[in-house]
């Protein structure tokens, strides 16, 4: 039993507001991941769960019960700092050990916890170092290892992969995952990259300026991002965007462009978006637009095709094997399902009925 | 042409070095002259002593004179460490958890709080030693070393705190929040985690209270007549209707500077090197 609750919590530092009236329901169990900009409020959030900030208005409930005014030792949670808070006077097996001290484990029993948790994050060579001694990406396991030692209620991590090389971010990643799976704890996550975010969550609650801006299952928030920040945020290479005018359920922008958006109910200034995957580049001539090749890029894995259609600058995910003169004509095929139009005014989705 | 330029300005660097070096070698004869006069004469005989050579025979002769009667300044070197070393063992905690408050807590008229500590260090001793004297009176404490304790906590304490919120405002204060959430306590945290990082802040603001409390002088000259007299008062007392006795003021001399030696060897090394590398990125 341990939902994690925010009702109408508010963050402000004098005139200036961290995080604006942000209610969130985080089930028992769930892994949450705030995905957001860096300064968005992701942090503060986190530490008003901790109780190492104090909400300037508004309740947090950790199962069912209101720890505003709970210290956070009583709160029964395991944090990694953004920036590690290691001990620098300990080494690193009193560093993981350090909570189970404070709990009363000893001896051998807390040896042995300490090394099962070191062997998670793939410290067990370095237990006796201090953490000067330590590179940044250790240094940010053994926040990791100090955080998983014991079973807390919930997980709070901030962005405890970011100075990990690709390889053991990848690993760690996957330990992650695992391990909050094995354990059920609910876990609160902080990310700014959005392959964390995808990968890991249950659901992803993307933050803008101390709000959230969409809740929900990183397959929902791909698929139908709820405004333009969601749509441009989430992505890479990010989506597609056109601005033009919209009318009777056809999408136009200056230079020709035009697609069918089945939104029947909007008229005026809107926003089409569509994907990289979901563009597909066709010889000329048989596609619904005609377009030239501005640039061709190879990633590795797939090939980036800029082009130009009307006035507008399109990227496609092509397959790593294609391949095309620059300046060359070429049609493009939109996937009329995955297309997304937003307002323009307001930037919110407009759904297809 | 740049030639001659470059040996004017390297002629110029060379003068400037020389001058610099005089008057650092000014300043330091100034310093340690008395120094090595005061130790010269501690190993004198008597007859030695108007005598200007270096060359004499050395003697411990004044050490032991001044640690037998009648002068028995052994008296003396104890009340001095026990007055010294109290107010250390209780001025140090007390201004480690008062630093940590200014330094980490929000509260109100903290500004205020903070300088009004600073302030009693401006009000010169003379004014109060006549009240604390006639107080200690009252109280039946004149001579005693708690008396001595209480007044040297009152003239050290705000100046540790002073001196150690300076070294708490420096420590990140990521590593106190992360044992606040593995489940520490405020104090505990306190003991764990700040106190080993700032070890040699507070190493420092020992050293240097125990010197301040052991070259204290006004209070302890009125506030003490027999039982505890501490050393720099006590050398007073080599000023006798004989004359004075120089070569027992510089043996006592060399006892008071035994422990600023020492001590300041441990600032030397204790001083800006901090504890806190590798806590955070
Ligand atoms: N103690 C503070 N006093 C004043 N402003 C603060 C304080 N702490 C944070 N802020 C401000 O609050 C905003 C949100 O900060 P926060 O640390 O939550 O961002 P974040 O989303 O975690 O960003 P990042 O990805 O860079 O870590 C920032 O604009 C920051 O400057
Ligand atoms: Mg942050």
């Amino acid at each position: 039993m341990a939902e994690v609750s925010l009702r109408n919590v508010t963050k402000a530092w004098g005139s200036f507001t961290a995080v604006r009236d942000q209610s969130l329901e985080i089930r028992d169990g769930e892994f949450m991941v705030l995905l957001g900009p860096s300064g968005c409020g992701k942090t503060t959030t986190m530490r008003m769960i901790a109780g190492l900030e104090e909400p300037t208005a508004g309740d947090i409930l950790i199962g069912g019960q209101r720890v505003n005014d709970l210290p956070p030792r009583d709160r029964d949670i395991a944090m990694v700092f953004q920036s590690y808070g290691l001990y620098p006077h300990m080494t690193v097996e009193d560093n993981i050990g350090y909570p189970l001290k404070l709990r009363g484990i000893k001896g051998a029993e807390r040896a042995a916890q300490v090394r099962a948790a070191a062997a998670k994050v793939e410290l067990e060579a370095l237990l006796h170092r201090r953490p000067k001694e330590l590179s940044g990406g250790q240094r940010q396991r053994v926040a990791l290892a100090r955080a998983i030692v014991r079973r807390p209620t919930v997980f709070l991590m901030d962005e405890p992969l970011s100075n990990l090389d690709a390889k053991l971010r990848v690993s760690t990643r996957a330990e992650i995952k695992h391990l909050q799976h094995e354990l059920g704890v609910t876990t609160v996550y902080v990310t700014h990259d959005q392959i964390e975010a995808m990968t890991l969550a249950h659901r992803v609650a993307v933050m803008q300026g101390g709000e959230i801006r969409q809740l929900d299952t990183p397959e929902v928030i791909y698929d139908r991002p709820a405004d333009l920040f969601v749509a441009g945020f989430i992505g890479s290479p990010p989506m597609n965007l056109v601005q033009g005018q919209h009318a009777d359920g056809r999408f136009t922008a200056a230079g020709g462009f035009h697609a069918v958006t089945g939104v029947a109910r909007h008229s005026g200034p809107a926003v089409l978006g569509v994907r990289p995957e979901d563009v597909t580049v066709a010889p000329a001539g048989q596609g619904d637009l005609d377009a030239s090749i501005y640039a061709v890029e190879l990633t590795g894995d797939a090939v980036l095709v800029t082009v130009q259609a009307g006035d507008s600058r399109i990227i496609a995910k092509a397959d790593r094997a294609w391949r095309a003169e620059i300046g060359s004509s070429v049609a493009l095929r939109l996937d009329a399902s995955r297309l997304h139009l937003f307002d323009a005014a307001s930037t919110k989705r407009l759904q297809p009925e | 042409m740049s030639g001659t330029r470059a040996a004017a300005a390297r002629r110029r660097k060379l003068v400037v070095k020389a001058v610099e070096s005089a008057i650092l070698l000014l300043a330091l004869f100034l310093i340690l002259f008395p120094i090595v006069w005061m130790a010269l004469t501690a190993f004198k005989r008597p007859v030695d002593l108007f005598d200007l050579t270096v060359t004499f025979t050395p003697t411990l002769d004044n050490f032991r004179t001044i640690f037998a009667a009648p002068w028995n300044i052994g008296a003396a070197v104890w009340n001095s460490t026990v007055v010294a070393g109290l107010t250390v063992l209780i001025s140090i905690p007390c201004s480690t958890l008062a630093a940590y408050a200014f330094s980490r807590f929000e509260m109100r008229f903290k500004g205020a709080l903070f300088f009004t500590i600073l302030a009693t260090q401006f009000i010169p001793a003379v004014v109060v030693v006549l009240p604390f004297y006639l107080l200690f009176r009252d109280l039946g404490l004149l001579d005693t070393h708690l008396a001595l304790v209480i007044v040297n906590l009152a003239i050290v304490t705000p100046f540790a705190v002073w001196m150690l919120k300076g070294f708490l405002d420096a420590v990140p204060t990521e590593s106190e929040e992360a044992a606040l959430v593995d489940g520490a306590t405020r104090l505990r945290v306190i003991l764990d985690i700040v106190v080993p990082m700032v070890w040699p802040g507070v190493l420092v603001t020992a050293v240097f209270c125990f010197i301040l409390t052991w070259n204290e002088f006004l209070f302890a000259l009125i506030l003490t007549r027999d039982d505890a007299v501490t050393l720099p008062v006590g050398i007073t007392r080599f000023r006798t209707e004989r004359g004075d006795l120089w070569e027992l003021i510089a043996a006592a001399g060399i006892l008071i500077s035994i422990p600023m030696f020492l001590l300041s060897s441990v600032i030397q090394r204790h001083f800006v090197r901090g504890m806190t590398g590798g806590a955070v990125k």
